[in-house]
């Protein structure tokens, strides 16, 4: 087994070449605002245009086929690429893109050849961000409840209804979604999935006011929108993997979102706490109580449990190593370590955790949006208490048949 | 035994709640919390009115002498709102200081005030080193001629911003003494902070002069009564918490029954029950150890050790509960306007006021006779 991350010759050859390549490419003005709500449409600009350059050099999902505009490239040069953008204080994508993330591999396993040349390409080279529009008022944990209709009628299919919790700030080119294609279907046989270009007439988009702007992704992921749809037509070969098939299609998407690509580089704001914590602050050092010291480890040790199972999701998937419960598993650990290290966070630096004001707020305010965010990123890609379900389910407890892992490259 | 309300506490628990239910409705709590004072005239004319800024403060001093059993009936009823505001700051912990620092012609002169709900106090404690024991008072207190002179900054105090008058602690030549200040004298800025919290402030003195007149009590021998005072009023913040949590409970039952998943209410999900069975523990556990923390101070026996557990179970519990509500909610939960994050917001706030879990579970130690105290 090896943990290291060390270069080899061609690696560091790589490294080099990127970040030179970040510092003559990452336009004025891409600066993270602390809390990902407050991005502005300038500084989102700047990330798309460094998209679309990241695209041309075919390292915006550097691991997609060459073939589609990705890079098809050894886990080994993504890992770079992600420690890089993170050095530079992005991430990779450097916005909210699920489309990039999980729509791009799903249309990969569904998608007809048609639609990978059609849709893969723009999505690779940065030209289109999309959203994941899936859940509604009333169908979160049962997705499969979903009401939001979309009848064929000649070319198109006519698309009515609802979603809630989706979407970023500033807009997308397109969107994508499970609706209802046979209303008297059985349930999971009267879905479909589909593409939506974004500005077809008779969409509405509303932002939501939440306790965070966010969730998921730590890449700028703007404020969550409720979207109407009324009497909005998409073309028929928007439609991917086959009329009602959608429920299908979703489990290759919802596996990845349940944690199953892991992820890597996470641990930002906990690594900058730690080093917080022994400089002296207003005349004090928090560190000179044995307690907090004693907190401040088991805090330590709560993230390094996430961030390895990251890494070990990440290093399965790229592998493709076979997966059960991991995805969930990972999912879970990150949400209820979040919560936790936000409540160790409070007991040691004291209120000062609680306030993003200029002169007191540590970390420029990152550690106040962290216990506020602990509590919003319980909900994104499934509850605890699915998480858990689905963990259960893939290891077996309680029934004779493990369920199988969502269809994944 | 006998563990019910008398039937004073059944009135003022009826009174208070309905009062809550239409005048801090959720729409108004929503707005409250947009203004920095938390709070509007009108309505703190009309809780004025009610009394409930005189239930602590003997009939001598215009209140009506309540017991602190009575008083937390009141403030469980306001924390189901939750209701913020200086309600608790002046009426409760502000008015028990002076009852046990000031001297008669302070009391007279204050107390009246207090509970006709003209005279508004908050207690400027914390600084920048923060915590609840005297080795964290550095601010001084300097003698000039006949005044004293204040210079230095009060850090995380609540509800300094819609007060009239600040109850300040500072070292002065002979100990730790208290002094009363307006809060718009000259050299007074006060700020509130702002972030996942709701009320809290800086208040920052520079050469802010204080007439001897309003030294309470006696020079340098404030502590023991302050902290005695914090004795008392401890059991009715927690009890505001209990309120909050039973608040929370109920909500959460409600929806449970309300929201449909996979065809079923969401409650006969065994996952979703053991989210509110960790509310309704944490909601029991700070409501008993509160209680009994508040018949020990009615008659008189030694409270520490209640007072210190109630006060760190409360603290917990409040902030878990909120954690929990969350899960049981998902999406809609973190939707401003469905208020459960006003809750959550409080519970943060409230945590450390008046010492944090551990800083209590500490001072049960002594309390405990384990460590020499
Ligand atoms: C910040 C944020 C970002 C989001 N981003 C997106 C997005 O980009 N795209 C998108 O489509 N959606 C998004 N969502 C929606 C998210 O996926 C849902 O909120 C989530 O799936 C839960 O659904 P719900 O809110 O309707 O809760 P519900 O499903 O109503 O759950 C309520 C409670 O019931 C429990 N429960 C439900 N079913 C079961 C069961 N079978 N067993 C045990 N317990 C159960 C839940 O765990 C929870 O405790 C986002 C949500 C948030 C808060």
């Amino acid at each position: 087994m090896d943990f290291a991350i060390e270069d080899s010759a061609e690696q560091s050859t790589f490294r080099e070449e990127v970040r030179v390549w970040l510092k003559e490419n990452i336009p004025e003005g891409t600066e993270f605002p602390v809390d990902p709500g407050d991005l502005t449409l300038e500084q989102y600009e700047h990330r798309r245009e460094l998209g679309r350059r990241l695209g041309d050099q075919s390292w915006l999902y550097p691991n997609m086929p060459t073939k589609y505009g990705g890079g098809d490239l050894p886990v080994e040069k993504v890992v770079i690429l992600h420690e890089e953008m993170g050095r530079a204080g992005l991430s990779l994508p450097p916005y909210y893109d699920a489309g990039g993330r999980m729509a791009a591999p799903t249309i990969l396993v569904w998608g007809s050849e048609e639609h990978k040349d059609r849709f893969l390409p723009e999505i690779c080279k940065g030209r289109v961000r999309s959203w994941q529009l899936l859940t509604e008022p009333g169908a979160g944990s049962d997705l499969a409840g979903i009401k939001m209709t979309a009848i064929r009628d000649g070319k198109d299919y006519v698309l009515n209804g609802q979603k809630i919790f989706v979407g970023s700030s500033h807009g997308a080119e397109q969107s994508w979604t499970v609706v209802v294609t046979d209303p008297e279907g059985k349930r999971h046989h009267n879905l479909s999935w589909f593409m939506i270009p974004m500005d077809l007439p008779g969409i509405t988009v509303v932002p939501m006011n939440l306790l965070t702007a966010g969730g998921e992704g730590g890449s700028g992921c703007g404020v969550k929108n409720t979207i109407f749809f009324d009497d909005v037509r998409v073309p028929a070969e928007n439609l991917v993997g086959g009329e009602n098939n959608g429920w299908k299609v979703a489990t290759t998407h919802l596996e990845m979102e349940h944690g199953g690509a892991g992820r890597l580089g996470e641990r930002g704001v906990i690594k900058e706490f730690i080093d917080y914590c022994q400089d002296e602050h207003h005349g004090h050092n928090l560190l000179e109580s044995a307690e907090a010291r004693e907190t401040l480890v088991d805090l330590y040790i709560e993230s390094e449990v996430t961030r390895l199972f990251a890494i070990r999701n990440y290093w399965m998937a790229h592998n493709n190593h076979p997966r059960s419960y991991e995805g969930s598993q990972y999912s879970l650990r990150r949400k209820l370590s979040g919560l936790d290290i936000a409540e160790k966070i409070l007991e040691i630096a004291g209120p000062y955790a609680l306030t993003n004001d200029e002169q007191y707020g540590p970390l420029k305010g990152a550690l106040e949006l962290y216990g506020r965010e602990a509590i919003t990123a319980l909900h994104p890609g499934a509850t605890t208490d699915i998480q858990r379900v689905i963990m259960s389910r893939r290891i077996g407890i309680g029934r004779q048949d493990r369920e199988k892992v969502g269809a994944l490259r | 035994m006998d563990l019910s309300l008398t039937e004073t506490q059944q009135l003022i628990q009826d009174s208070t709640r309905d009062f809550v239910r239409n005048d801090f409705a959720k729409e108004i709590l929503l707005d409250l919390d947009e203004m920095p004072a938390l709070m509007t005239s009108e309505l703190w004319t009309k809780v004025s009115q009610l009394g409930w800024m005189g239930m602590a403060i003997p009939e001598e001093y215009g209140g009506t002498g309540n017991t602190l059993t009575d008083v937390a009936v009141l403030y469980e009823e306001l924390g189901r709102g939750p209701v913020p505001g200086p309600l608790f700051s002046s009426g409760v912990l502000g008015a028990l200081i002076l009852l046990k620092t000031a001297n008669s012609s302070q009391k007279e002169a204050w107390l009246p005030g207090i509970a006709d709900g003209s005279r508004i106090l908050a207690v400027a404690a914390t600084e920048k080193h923060y915590g609840w024991s005297p080795a964290h008072i550095a601010m001084t207190a300097r003698r000039n001629g006949e005044d004293y002179v204040l210079d230095g900054t009060k850090l995380f105090v609540h509800d300094a911003a819609s007060a009239t008058d600040l109850l300040v602690l500072a070292k002065s030549e002979s100990g730790i003494s208290l002094l009363r200040v307006d809060a718009n004298a000259d050299g007074i800025a006060i700020r509130v902070l702002p972030g996942f919290l709701s009320g809290v402030t800086e208040v920052t003195f520079e050469n802010v002069r204080v007439p001897s007149s309003d030294l309470v009590g006696i020079e340098g021998a404030a502590w023991a009564g302050y902290d005695a005072a914090l004795q008392s009023a401890i059991p009715v913040l927690c009890a505001y918490k209990v309120g909050a949590c039973q608040a929370l409970f109920e909500l959460c039952v409600d929806y449970s029954k309300e929201r449909t998943q996979f065809g079923q209410p969401i409650g006969k999900f065994q996952r979703v029950q053991d989210h509110i069975i960790h509310i309704v523990n944490y909601l029991d556990a700070a409501r008993w150890t509160t209680n009994e923390a508040l018949w020990k101070l009615d008659t008189g026996q030694d409270a520490a050790s209640s007072v210190h557990m109630a006060k760190a179970l409360s603290s917990d519990g409040y902030l878990r509960s909120c954690d929990f509500a969350h899960e049981v909610h998902a999406g809609i939960g973190v939707m401003r306007e469905y208020g459960l994050t006003l809750h959550t917001k409080m519970s943060r706030s409230l945590y450390h006021c008046l010492g944090a879990p551990k800083f209590h579970r500490k001072r049960m130690e002594g309390a405990l006779g384990l460590v020499q105290a």
